[in-house]
């Protein structure tokens, strides 16, 4: 199957399915978002008995997943990132990290992708939150292989997880039988002049912005980091040490989020120059990509300017 | 043991005197803790491990055993009580209670202490959990049954009501949920607080066949679940009403008994003093 022909929800739906087969414990759980979450179609017509939906109840779906895993079930709570994070926050908080039950918390449209539902939907802030939470790993898979690999290791590991889903197909970066391991960043162009640092939505871009500087004659080192927390903190030093300049680039605000994860392991261990991309302290609103790209300053133009510039100032 | 033995009248009561006696012991040592909603359990929760649950206390995740989550989470105390006088570990940990490093803390938690079922303590979400341990049973084809103790306070949480609804639609009749109606909440009652009634009508209404019982009357409890257990096609909620402090002159009669301070020795002997009883402690 070419999976890059689909979106990347319907990714999540048939990979869904393919765990059921292998074993029927892991199940689909949905706050009414099941269409959107293109579950509805293949999960719950191919696989009924995984499929529960709990109505427009994040709290009691996180809380049902808890017993539920409890009990050895291997669910997967899947909602927009607004209501899969921060409404049902103490939930996840108690019932799934601090007790380690093994739940699967998956958020669908980060960021800007919410477009036209607007600020009320848009969370900036997940791999912030999700991040400071104690056992949780956090992971934002950037393409449909990547997006199967991530989910095949979190139905095999006993591990409290929330994953970010984009959900409209994303162009093919990885190898259909790639490999994830949380504890490692995948470099994906090699470079020594600046280190560009990137998750999920926004490798894509990164990678597109190492490519034209490469013309340039600019050599970025671009590290993809599907796993936000834990985060391979040895990768980013070696790279910081070789280029002496980092940029940072996240569909989240920059406050605690990817480029805060690398700004805290910079700090501490190998101080050098970071420029974090992504929204700023703000909410945010009904517009597209490219308008809020250029309204918060962190699209591919955006990418290359700040790695230009890093890059000038610590030659 | 897996069938619960027969337990004469008089050796529930001598076991609720000698539960309310260990468990004011073991909160006081620790200087504070929630004796009111513990006190107002004891019959329950004697009941639930002494004549109705099916538990192997050798074998704590024996997987047809019956499944209880204290949800109102800080009554803890006396389900570990409960727990050490099954065998699931020493009676000596109940003298750690709240203490540095122990195993039984303040609220129920599931990785520190055999025979947990599910961390809780932030009130309202352990419903949500036993609904899930009563459909993974269902999905199963399994026939143990999921107990849930909810607090009255603990029922001004609206995931309580998701949760409500959630099991009424999924028909849960493996589920039986015990609310504690002892009246009182930290800040007063639970009429000036946030009035719950008409409490069963609610349930009714959520989809659930209620009973109402004096939760400290023995037979009504032990009929009570018996019936519950016999229920069909929808789950089973005990309002079990409750005297918060029960058993104990000095807590009965505090109008703030939730979190009971135990500062000093003389404080300490006022509250023992309180008990029907005096007797040596098993550890």
């Amino acid at each position: 199957m070419n999976y890059h022909e689909k979106e990347m929800r319907v990714i999540y739906a048939l990979t869904l399915n393919e765990l059921i087969a292998r074993n029927p414990n892991v199940l689909c759980l949905e706050a009414d978002l099941s269409k959107a979450d293109a579950t509805i179609h293949e999960v719950s017509t191919k696989n009924p008995r995984n499929f529960i939906n709990c109505g427009v109840q994040e709290a009691n779906m996180v809380g049902v997943a808890a017993g539920l895993a409890r009990e050895g079930k291997i669910p997967f709570c899947a909602t927009f990132t607004a209501f899969a994070t921060r409404r049902a926050y103490d939930q996840i908080t108690i019932s799934v990290a601090y007790a380690n039950n093994n739940v699967k918390i998956v958020g669908n449209s980060p960021g800007i992708t919410q477009g036209p539902n607007g600020g009320t939907h848009m969370c900036f802030q997940d791999l912030a939150i999700m991040r400071a939470m104690p056992n949780m790993h956090v992971y934002s898979p950037a393409d449909a292989n990547e997006l199967r690999a991530v989910m095949f290791h979190m139905a095999d590991h006993h591990q409290p997880t929330y994953m970010q889903l984009v959900r409209p197909k994303m162009p093919k970066l990885f190898d259909e039988n790639c490999r994830f391991d949380p504890l490692s960043a995948v470099r994906l162009h090699e470079g020594s002049d600046v280190t560009l640092v990137s998750t999920g939505f926004m490798t894509r871009f990164a990678l597109d912005a190492a490519r034209e500087l490469s013309a340039e004659g600019l050599r970025v080192d671009l590290l993809h980091y599907p796993s936000v927390k834990p985060f391979d903190a040895q990768a980013l030093i070696e790279s910081a040490r070789r280029t002496g300049a980092v940029v940072t680039v996240e569909n989240q605000s920059i406050i605690g989020g990817l480029g805060s994860a690398a700004c805290e392991v910079l700090s501490e261990q190998h101080p050098v120059r970071v420029k974090r991309l992504g929204i700023p302290d703000r909410f945010g609103e009904v517009a597209d990509q490219e308008y809020l790209f250029d309204k918060h300053g962190f699209g591919p133009k955006h990418i290359a300017k700040a790695c230009r510039e890093l890059a000038r100032a610590t030659t | 043991m897996v069938e619960q033995q027969q337990v004469s009248r008089e050796q529930l009561d001598a076991l609720a005197r000698e539960f309310r006696y260990v468990v004011t012991d073991a909160i006081c040592r620790s200087g504070s803790g929630h004796i009111g909603g513990v006190m107002s359990l004891v019959e329950i929760v004697i009941t639930l491990y002494y004549r109705v649950m099916r538990l192997r206390p050798d074998d704590p995740s024996w997987p047809e055993r019956d499944r209880l989550v204290l949800s109102k989470g800080h009554a803890g105390p006396i389900v570990y009580t409960a727990l050490a006088y099954k065998g699931f570990f020493p009676k000596a940990w109940l003298a750690t209670v709240n203490q540095n490093g122990t195993r039984l803390p303040s609220h129920m938690d599931q990785i520190l202490t055999p025979g947990v079922e599910m961390t809780a303590g932030s009130l309202g979400q352990g419903l949500s959990a036993a609904c899930g341990m009563a459909l993974a049973a269902k999905l199963d084809g399994k026939r143990h049954r999921v107990f849930c103790i909810i607090g009255d306070g603990e029922s001004d949480e609206g995931q309580i009501w998701e949760a409500a609804m959630f099991a009424g639609h999924r028909q849960l009749d493996n589920l039986t949920a015990i609310c504690d109606y002892n009246k009182m909440q930290i800040d007063g009652t639970t009429r000036e607080v946030l009035d719950l009634e008409p409490l069963a009508d609610k349930w009714r209404a959520f989809g659930w066949e209620v009973f109402e019982i004096d939760g400290h009357d023995w037979d009504a409890i032990y009929d009570t679940l018996a019936r519950a257990d016999a229920v069909t096609g929808k789950p089973a909620m005990i309002l079990a009403h409750t005297i918060k402090g029960k058993g104990n002159r000095e807590t009965e009669n505090l109008v703030d008994c939730h979190n009971v301070k135990v500062p000093d020795e003389a404080t300490y002997g006022r509250i023992m003093c309180g008990l029907e009883c005096k007797m040596d402690l098993p550890y």
